[in-house]
């Protein structure tokens, strides 16, 4: 793995020729287990999983780790996915990718809409505002006599995929989601991004259209974070308002983040992999689960601020999937 | 005031019921240097905030090379050329300083010649070019302040508007970022507007002054004509 020293720089960047080459070693290694079936079902549930929390802590990270806008409202994309996909599948008998677009689409449409509100407020009220809305949602599909109200709908997709289909469309979306986080940072919507992250008075005094910026950046993470979703819920095979539009789905993805490395590609990585493995160890303790994962969560922003890949990138000194740009030319 | 690049007509604006800027009339040429001075809350700031789409005004118009551009947004008015350097520099601490100059030229009209602004800058600020990849939020008041004033360069402004520039710095520094920006007004004729505090600093650095006072303009004229007892009393209100 090539380690380049930049001039006038403690820090070296792992993003050369020989990174992407196992980059593109380890996706194929996954989509080689993933098609021939050598991972047993049970694993491959794992994979769904990690494939899957790492795409929307992705979005989570883009939105809060690299552009400041801290949203507590995730699980509204996930709950409109999840129904979109219900309702499409079980109710149109569409089929699944049809469910999925449509989640995409109703996700995109609402933030769309929710921008007029939402992009008025900044830090907690924003995060506050995020919540609220999503929690307004649940009120409203609880309500809805055409979705089952409390008793939520089943997702009844004909022809049902195998395990094996699901891990490669969920690993296929965990891909195109880190490198659409990896190449918007480094693009100038990227530097515009995580310039209003730092300041976003100053972001705009140097030109920075904040609105559009985070217009964009929110309905991309809504796309994403919808998909993942859909495909999640297709997993369990229902969804209900509790169930889809619960916080506890933002909160998962703030431990991912948090542990894994807040403003890092890689962290969500990393986070997805230990929050999957510990879930699991912790659903014998059931009522505890939520308690050790807060804790590990306050523990780790005491102890390591800047979460496992940031801690390890600053002792080392070395970045995987630098966002950073080394020079003019390459910038461009 | 016809042959003004920067030309401010009855100005007002304020926050909520609050008048911050009242009626206020300003004019800047083409390579002039015009100080703002005035107390704290005098409501330079928030003038020079308005000026430059941070602030919405309540009513007045701005015209910039004849264009209007009152209640512009920000982003706007920087591609037009009218940049504002931010008291206290505002950078963007977690980006490197080649990031943080990259940034001023965000606007796509100054895209184009962006590579050699940058190389200018460096020879400019030679410490910058040493620093260049380290993050911004690792440097000192005086390096910060001289990153946000290669910054508002980067988008090849016509007009600059310093906030306060020589804010916690000390002597020695302050000195030097005001031989730079004199060097920035001569080699590019870039007309340049500083808010200050420093009625002497800033009265020597500038061709006209204005003196703020409760929103207002209280006095005005050449920067080497006044005496410092009628500035004093305009400063003061007495």
């Amino acid at each position: 793995m090539a380690k380049r020293r930049l001039k006038n720089d403690n820090v070296r960047v792992l993003d050369s020729l020989p990174m992407l080459i196992v980059c593109i070693a380890a996706v194929s290694a996954l989509y080689f287990v993933c098609l021939t079936k050598l991972a047993s079902n049970n694993t491959m549930r794992y994979m769904i999983q990690i494939f899957l929390y790492i795409t929307m802590a992705q979005m989570w990270n883009l939105l809060s780790g690299f552009t400041g806008m801290t949203s507590l409202g995730q699980q509204l994309n996930i709950g409109l996915a999840g129904y979109s996909v219900a309702i499409a599948t079980t109710k149109l008998h569409l089929s699944l990718g049809m469910g999925l677009l449509m989640g995409v689409g109703v996700s995109v449409v609402v933030a769309l809409l929710m921008s007029l509100i939402l992009y008025r407020m900044e830090g907690m009220y924003f995060s506050i505002a995020t919540w609220v809305v999503a929690e307004i949602f649940e009120k409203l599909f609880l309500n809805w006599k055409y979705v089952g109200q409390g008793s939520g709908m089943t997702i009844r997709v004909v022809p049902y995929p195998r395990i094996n289909e699901i891990c490669v469309v969920a690993l296929t979306v965990c891909v195109l989601a880190v490198a659409a986080v990896y190449f918007l940072l480094r693009t100038r919507i990227g530097l515009g991004l995580t310039a209003m992250r730092d300041d976003i008075s100053a972001a705009s005094a140097v030109g920075v259209n904040v609105f559009n910026h985070k217009l964009f950046v929110y309905t991309i993470a809504a796309a994403f974070t919808a998909v993942a979703a859909g495909i999640f819920l297709v997993n369990k095979g229902i969804v209900y308002p509790e169930s889809g539009f619960s916080i506890s789905w933002t909160i998962s993805l703030v431990f991912i983040v948090i542990v894994g490395g807040s403003g890092t590609v890689g962290g969500p990585i990393v986070g997805a992999v230990i929050y999957v493995f510990l879930q699991e160890y912790l659903a014998r303790f059931p009522g505890w689960s939520n308690i050790i994962l807060g804790a590990i969560t306050i523990l780790t922003i005491l102890f390591l601020p800047k979460g496992i890949m940031g801690t390890l990138q600053e002792k080392l000194g070395f970045e995987i999937f630098s966002a950073k740009r080394f020079s003019y030319s390459k910038r461009r | 005031m016809s042959d003004a690049l920067l030309s401010i007509k009855n100005l007002s604006a304020g926050y909520g019921d609050f008048v911050a800027v009242e009626s206020v009339d300003l004019a800047v040429k083409k390579g002039q240097i015009v100080s703002l001075i005035g107390i704290n809350g005098a409501g330079k700031t928030t003038l020079m905030h308005t000026v430059a789409g941070l602030h919405k005004p309540a009513s007045g118009k701005v015209l910039f090379g004849g264009e209007d551009i009152t209640g512009l947004p920000a982003d706007k008015i920087v591609a037009k050329g009218l940049s504002l350097v931010p008291q206290g520099g505002r950078c963007f601490t977690r980006m490197s300083v080649q990031d943080n100059l990259l940034m001023g030229s965000f606007p796509r009209s100054a895209r184009k010649n962006a590579k050699q602004t940058l190389e200018h800058i460096y020879e400019l600020f030679p410490d910058l070019g040493e620093m260049k990849q380290r993050p911004a939020g690792n440097l000192s008041g005086g390096q910060r302040q001289m990153v946000a004033i290669g910054r508002a360069l980067m988008g090849d402004p016509e007009c600059l508007i310093f906030d306060e520039i020589s804010l916690g710095l000390s002597p020695a520094v302050i000195n030097d970022i005001y031989k730079k920006i004199k060097r920035i007004n001569e080699e590019e004729n870039t007309s340049i507007i500083l808010i200050e505090q420093d009625i002497h600093r800033a009265l020597k650095a500038s061709d006209a002054f204005y003196v703020m006072l409760k929103g207002r303009v209280a006095l005005s004229g050449q920067s080497d004509e006044i005496d410092s007892e009628t500035l004093k009393k305009a400063y003061f209100g007495i």
